[in-house]
């Protein structure tokens, strides 16, 4: 895996440096998907329980799990950092709590190979939940405090919309792997 | 280099770069503890980006709803017309009632020589954007700096406040809602006179805080108007409706943003002095000054 920065690219020949270029593109795509799904969580609809699940979390955890290469820490903290910034929330808290995810996804997944549906829906679900524990952890130590109700009710939203994000991200990986 | 050295080398690093990531995340959170002012910029920008997006994909199901409620318009106009004829005579004795008392108000004010600081609207701007994720319950508007919004200006809407400016871009700025955590607004309960604070509690309803005199009860339905103390919000806007009057009272906010399209941003009614306030000009003596 030869990166277009490398002194070795320019040795190559002209094809081989497009398609270098195309793969380092693609490999910034699970990240922009990310990013689109976090934008989307801002649409302009005002409901006082928190109903909007938290789909860039829910991305970061699909990636981390099945293409981990795809979703490393360094990148889930730039997710997390946009994510701070474009949802208001003070800055650190998504940019701490997504590598932290990710680390532990990865640690879990050295250890316990099953991709069943219904297992990684579980897995997924005890994930969110724990994450919404930290992030409210989180959010205290950054001088916001509440109670943890609201979180969970965003966590148990968020579970519900795991399938979809499932199937967007296959859609996705399958779109890659094609091209 | 054999590849099992690589391989180790490689785990190494990354385990490194994980590392630093978790380091530089906490570094950020201590950041946003000490001072949550210092990315300002960064919200701004990021607000730039994200508000136009939803200001354009919204205006065709804005049509949509607009043509909608035209149509809807039609539907009982008749019995609609009755009622408003009606409200509109009892109105009028309210009204000519308001100005008798509008003038003596005027002429008392004008005989205590009270100052009452004009109150600017600067702009009118679409919401373009909502966050209602963790706690934090913010609205994005299609207006930013360009149109003079920026950090610390009032919100409202005919129906009464929305919340406050907390980050501005160049075309786009953050609302503080009334019902975030961290939003608290200086209240006066208009049956009893007394001063509190409606604080946000993450959901639908706020908290009353603080009310001054809290053995007279509330009761439900008692209207909640700014009490223009901190200077941030003139006085006597709508607030709020109180709904529950049990230990921790709590009231409805008049203004849903839900329901809302548009909202006007108004300028701080007594605006912050930019020099700090000068106390005393007498130097003090080199003994008396810390070390």
């Amino acid at each position: 895996m030869t990166s277009p920065a490398t002194s070795i690219f320019r040795l190559r020949s002209p094809d081989d440096q497009v398609w270098a270029w195309r793969a380092a593109l693609q490999r910034m795509v699970p990240a922009a998907v990310t990013l689109a799904l976090i934008v989307a969580t801002t649409v302009p609809i005002f409901v006082s329980v928190p109903i909007m699940p938290d789909l860039g979390l829910l991305a970061v955890i699909v990636w981390a799990s099945f293409q981990p290469r795809l979703m490393p820490p360094w990148l889930a903290f730039g997710v997390g950092a946009a994510s701070d910034l474009v949802t208001g929330t003070p800055l650190g808290v998504g940019a701490t709590l997504l590598p932290l995810v990710v680390v532990f996804v990865r640690l879990v997944d050295a250890r316990f190979t099953s991709h069943r549906y219904a297992y990684d829906w579980l897995f997924t679900s005890a994930v969110i939940v724990g994450a919404a524990v930290v992030e409210w952890r989180l959010l205290a130590f950054a001088g916001v405090v509440g109670p943890l109700a609201p979180l969970l009710i965003r966590a148990a939203t968020t579970i519900l919309a795991y399938p979809a994000v499932v199937a967007l991200a296959a859609r996705v990986e399958r779109r890659l792997a094609a091209a | 280099m054999s590849f099992a050295r690589r391989e180790q080398n490689l785990a190494l690093i990354g385990a490194v770069v994980t590392g630093a990531v978790l380091a530089t995340g906490l570094l950020l959170l201590v950041l946003s503890r000490v001072n949550p002012a210092y990315t300002a910029r960064l919200r701004g920008a990021a607000t730039d980006l994200v508000a136009p997006f939803w200001a354009t994909v919204r205006t065709p199901f804005d049509a949509l709803g607009n043509g909608i409620d035209r149509v809807g318009d039609y539907v009982g106009t008749v019995p609609r017309l009755r009622r408003l004829t009606l409200d509109n005579a009892a109105l009028r004795r309210a009204v000519q009632d308001r100005d008798a008392v509008a003038a003596e108000n005027r002429a008392l004010r004008r005989l205590v020589a009270v100052a009452s600081p004009h109150v600017d609207i600067i702009t009118i701007a679409r919401f373009a954007g909502s966050s209602s994720g963790s706690y934090v319950r913010t609205a994005m508007i299609a207006a930013g700096n360009r149109n003079g919004v920026f950090a610390g200006q009032a919100v409202r809407a005919d129906v009464g406040l929305v919340g406050r400016t907390v980050e501005a871009g160049a075309s786009a700025a953050r609302i503080l809602l009334l019902t975030d955590p961290t939003s608290r607004v200086p209240v006066v309960v208009v049956r009893t006179g007394q001063a509190a604070l409606a604080v946000g509690a993450a959901g639908p309803l706020l908290e009353i805080r603080d009310r001054a005199g809290a053995e007279i009860p509330l009761r439900r339905g008692d209207r909640l108007v700014t009490s223009g103390a901190g200077g941030l919000f003139a006085p006597q806007i709508p607030v709020a409706e109180v709904v529950d009057v049990g230990d921790a009272p709590r009231a409805r906010p008049f203004a849903d943003p839900g329901a809302l399209d548009f909202v006007a941003v108004y300028r701080a009614y007594l605006p912050v002095p930019e020099a700090p306030v000068v106390v005393s000009t007498v130097p003090v003596p080199r003994e008396a000054r810390k070390k």
